[in-house]
């Protein structure tokens, strides 16, 4: 009998999962978020299939502030470039940098928070002093300062990891960002668990700090950050909009903000083309609605009282 | 007893916890109190021996356990496991042979199982974290051999099972088949049967005696009930407030108690029957006191009927009143 | 308050009850058929482990069953008149002025905030009718009453011990004159020489009283220090009735038996204690004929067939097929 076979055995883990699965595909709002993630998902995978290529000013298809038509279905903006087209691929971005700043803040944040409050004394104390200096920094302060250091040493045309360094930026600020909200949390979290009589037991038995930390709180806490991970891609997505409103972004790899900032110089509003203000917005408004019901559900559905375990 | 008998020894042994005073205490330079949990308590448990630890919540007896289990550092005293002092041992790794050797089961079966890991998870841990086993097999068997020795039979019907699918008397089981997987020499039982439904803890009382039977393994059976320490104990130590007051064999402490205490505890303690032996001395009034604010003189003095000058002056030792059998007040000396 | 007329109906009578959980649309079965009598002043001890339904025939009483039970069949009689149990609003009245219960998690039942003369003054201003100062005094009279001096009334519940605070509990209880007080494991947190104080308050406030109690336990001990009479449940059945005297001297069913046979006992040197096979029942799974059989010693085939009926026995009744042989003729009149 091998290992594996014997620690999990399909019975308890995978009916655990399955009613875990129920209770959440039952929830309404976990539905409603699904199903508007799943779409924009959708788009984000695969933009050059569904709307070509990302148009510039040179292979503009339009006029210049078209309605909304047959032709342009979301209308044209200022320089004549396809709205649908720019919306989705501006999903790409947008959700790549929200899902990548959340991945560094749940990081981040889970090993501060678990350290500190596990260890408590010293350790505690100066990793929440740590962690409030991050949590009152405001993004777009860090933004600035951070974004002319990253130009210069990378030079505004490399790459890294793929990105352009201005957004690559916007990642490592939003991610720095956020993470002392996940680290607050789970430090609380981790305080109450290790007073628990299992934490004891697990020391009793030989076992290190890591592996009660990760064998024994770590999964303890998951629910918490999954949760509150959903809350997080929610709010990322709002920074990573206003910082690429502020003029953050890059116009080469242009996000849903940077969209909402071109149209707004171009005087969209002032023009009239809610068409092009308003898609952009209409798509940001969704996806974070979105995730904020996914992290509710998952909440929900984790809630003590109605626990099941995965 | 000579000394090589004992397995476990306890030396005036002492945890205090300190009170964090305010931040005005500390402006104004007011000492910071102590919790005295523990206060200077002598003891020792032989080998294959058990041995009962008897008090009221408060009383200091669940810190003794910790202490022992190396869950709690001592403020004083030692701890001496087979006459190597462990008082000062820290860390996993340092303290991995002793923790081969003395396991703990505790009284709440739920808390103590981590409620995301299967029944195979919770018995294999000690084996892995203390390197008991080298493959994957061998793992598989210690595991099957420990929950056989706690009573889940079949024992691969148990291992995919979470906490939560099982009874609170298996549950139990399940913590005791993770302390003898490492096979100890010392099990340290904290209150093991309160939680459980009168019907199955005999069931579980019938365990811990066997192992000490089959394997003369010792064990510090902590609990509140005076004749479930007698039913199970060879020794039965009383302890007050942080203080041992009275320590015997199990007979001695049940049927000739010498520490007011002890008797008041007997008499308030039901029985199927009426207790016979109440109304030899008045029952006790107010409860313990906090251990925070420990009476001056004998501890007990202020709830006890028999208490006279010297009491609230001088802290009696513990004073010998028949074979082995010691109890700590003035009264005994006469 | 008491005529003639009405000396010889019981204070209280529970007649058939039964009480459904439902969980998840399935629904299971907590106490089936439980029929008993209380006098007025007795004091009677439900025995039982954790599912047996000591606790749900308790609520059932005092009409606090949880939103997800259903009083399936049956009725309970107060000095002779149906108590709506299962009408939440039709039972206000009742409830509290009748039947009291004292809880067994005492800082659970307290309000944290508010000093504890407030808490007791509560009821009697809403379901009396007092004014604040009538409360007041009531509520001061009532905590010397359980042995609190009434200065202590301003304290909040966390300043006070465990037993004072079961004690302050004890004073709610008895705020609108009830005739029967339920104590739900009222001891089970509390050390055991506090526990004997408590008991020995209930014990004397009864007699000053006349109350009647119904001591909810698992401890059969605490039965036999603090009732005169004694039920046994078993999976939501009681399973054997009769005074403590008799029940400990010779008990009837077997697991009554092992039951006693499971404490240990210093006053009569028995040390060893014999344990019950197997695993208290299921609910959801509840053995065939009579529950106990899976454990019982004395099994017959009969038993996995038949549900034992509960009949007369001596000065009690008994639900065990070993103690029918007399009863044959009288079963057959009933079916």
């Amino acid at each position: 009998m091998s290992e594996s076979t014997v620690r999990y055995s399909p019975r308890g883990r995978t009916r655990a999962i399955k009613s875990f699965l129920c209770q959440f595909l039952g929830h309404g709002g976990a539905q409603a978020g699904l199903v508007c993630l799943v779409f924009f998902l959708v788009l984000a995978a695969a933009p050059n299939t569904l709307v070509g290529p990302l148009q510039t000013a040179i292979n503009a298809t339009g006029d210049f502030l078209v309605p909304p038509s047959g032709e342009h279905l979301l209308g044209t903006d200022e320089v004549g470039r396809d709205v649908l087209n720019l919306v989705v691929h501006g999903a790409r971005i947008s959700l790549t940098i929200a899902l990548l700043a959340t991945v560094i803040s749940l990081v981040v944040g889970t090993s501060v928070g678990i350290t500190a409050g596990y260890y408590g004394g010293r350790v505690d104390v100066w990793l929440m002093r740590l962690t409030d200096f991050f949590f009152v920094m405001p993004s777009f302060v860090l933004a600035l300062v951070i974004t002319p250091v990253v130009l210069e040493v990378m030079g505004r045309g490399g790459d890294i990891l793929g990105f352009r360094p201005s957004l690559f930026v916007i990642i490592v600020v939003i991610g720095m960002t956020s993470w002392a909200f996940v680290a607050r949390i789970v430090r609380s979290q981790t305080l109450s668990l290790k007073e628990r009589t299992f934490v004891d037991r697990a020391r009793v038995v030989g076992s290190s700090n890591i592996v009660i930390m990760v064998k024994h709180i770590l999964p303890n806490l998951l629910p918490q950050i999954a949760a509150n991970g959903a809350l997080v891609v929610a709010g990322a997505i709002y920074v990573e909009t206003s910082l690429s409103f502020l003029g953050l972004g890059d116009p080469l790899q242009p996000s849903w903000g940077t969209l909402l900032a071109l149209a707004q110089r171009a005087g969209a509003a002032s023009a009239g083309a809610w068409w092009d203000l308003g898609a952009p917005g209409v798509c940001v408004l969704t996806v974070s609605l979105s995730f904020v019901l996914i992290g509710n559900a998952l909440d929900d559905t984790f809630n003590p009282r109605r626990r099941v375990i995965p | 007893m000579p000394d090589t008998a004992d397995i476990l020894r306890l030396e005036s042994m002492q945890v205090h916890f300190p009170i964090q005073g305010g931040l005005f205490d500390r402006v104004l330079g007011r000492p910071a109190g102590a919790v005295r949990a523990v206060d200077g308590i002598d003891l020792n448990i032989g080998r294959g021996e058990i041995v009962a630890l008897v008090g009221e919540s408060g009383s200091g007896k669940t810190t003794v356990g910790r202490v022992i289990t190396k869950l709690a550092q001592p403020t004083g005293g030692r701890l001496l496991f087979e006459g190597e002092d462990m008082t000062s041992v820290r860390g996993s790794s340092a303290l991995r042979p002793y923790r081969h050797r003395v396991q703990m089961i505790f009284q709440d079966a739920y808390q103590a199982l981590n409620p995301r890991h299967t029944v195979f998870d919770v018995v294999a841990e000690p084996l892995r974290s203390l390197r008991l086993v080298d493959n994957a097999s061998q793992l598989a068997d210690r595991v099957s051999e420990a929950l056989a020795a706690a009573g889940l039979n079949p024992p691969g019907d148990f291992f995919a099972r979470f906490p939560h699918e099982l009874s609170g008397g298996q549950r139990q089981r399940v913590v005791i088949a993770g302390a003898l997987a490492v096979r100890p020499e010392l099990i340290v039982a904290d209150e093991p049967v309160s939680m459980l439904d009168v019907s199955i803890r005999a069931q579980i009382l019938q365990v811990l005696v066997d192992l000490r039977d089959k394997h003369n393994m010792a064990l510090l059976f902590i609990t509140h009930d005076l004749p479930l320490a007698w039913s199970i104990a060879d020794r039965i130590a009383v302890l007050y407030l942080g203080k041992l007051v009275e320590i015997g064999s199990a007979d001695e402490i049940t049927f000739n108690p010498r520490h007011p205490y002890t008797v008041a505890l007997r008499n308030a303690t039901p029985q199927i029957g009426g207790n016979a032996d109440r109304g030899k001395l008045p029952a006790l009034q107010g409860e313990v006191p906090s251990a925070a604010r420990v009476p001056r003189g004998c501890r007990f003095h202020p709830r006890c009927p028999l208490a006279f000058d010297r009491c609230r002056e001088e802290e009696p030792p513990a004073i010998e009143v028949g074979p082995q059998h010691l109890s700590a007040c003035w009264r005994s000396e006469c | 308050m008491t005529n003639s007329s009405q000396d010889n109906v019981p204070l209280l009578e529970v007649d058939r009850l039964s009480v459904d959980y439902g969980l998840k649309g399935v629904s299971s079965r907590a106490i089936d058929r439980v029929s008993f009598a209380l006098r007025a002043g007795e004091a009677v001890g439900l025995v039982g482990e954790s599912g047996s339904g000591k606790t749900t025939t308790a609520m059932a009483i005092a009409s606090l069953l949880s939103p997800n039970a259903r009083v399936n069949e049956g009725e309970v009689r107060y000095r002779g008149k149906r108590l709506p149990i299962d009408d939440d609003a039709a039972m206000r009245p009742h409830r509290w002025s009748e039947t009291s219960v004292v809880f067994q998690g005492a800082m659970n039942a307290l309000n944290p905030v508010h000093r504890i003369l407030k808490q007791i003054a509560e009821p009697c201003m809403l379901k009396l009718g007092m004014s604040r100062g009538e409360a007041t005094a009531r509520a001061r009279e009532l905590l010397e009453l359980v042995g609190i001096p009434a200065d202590r009334g301003s304290a909040y519940p966390h300043e006070l011990s465990g037993g004072m605070r079961q004690r302050v509990m004890i004073a709610m209880a008895l705020a609108c004159r009830p005739s029967i007080v339920i104590g739900d494991e009222p001891t089970t947190a509390l050390d055991v020489i506090t526990q004997a104080q408590i008991l020995k308050l209930l014990g004397e406030l009864r007699s000053r009283l006349n109350l009647a109690l119904i001591l909810i336990t698992h401890d059969l001990s605490v039965v036999a220090e603090a009732c005169d009479r004694v039920m046994i449940m078993y999976a939501g059945r009681i399973v054997e009735d009769g005074t403590v005297a008799d029940i400990f001297a010779q008990p009837k069913h077997p697991y009554t038996r092992l039951l006693i046979d499971s404490i240990p006992n210093p006053a009569s040197g028995k040390r060893i204690i014999r344990p019950i096979p197997g695993d208290p029942p299921n609910l959801m799974n509840r053995p065939s004929g009579c529950a106990f059989h899976p454990r019982c010693p004395s099994a017959m085939a009969v038993c996995v067939t038949e549900v034992p009926s509960f009949d007369e026995c001596g000065q009690g009744r008994v639900a065990c097929h070993l103690h029918r042989s007399s009863q044959e003729d009288k079963v057959a009149v009933h079916a």
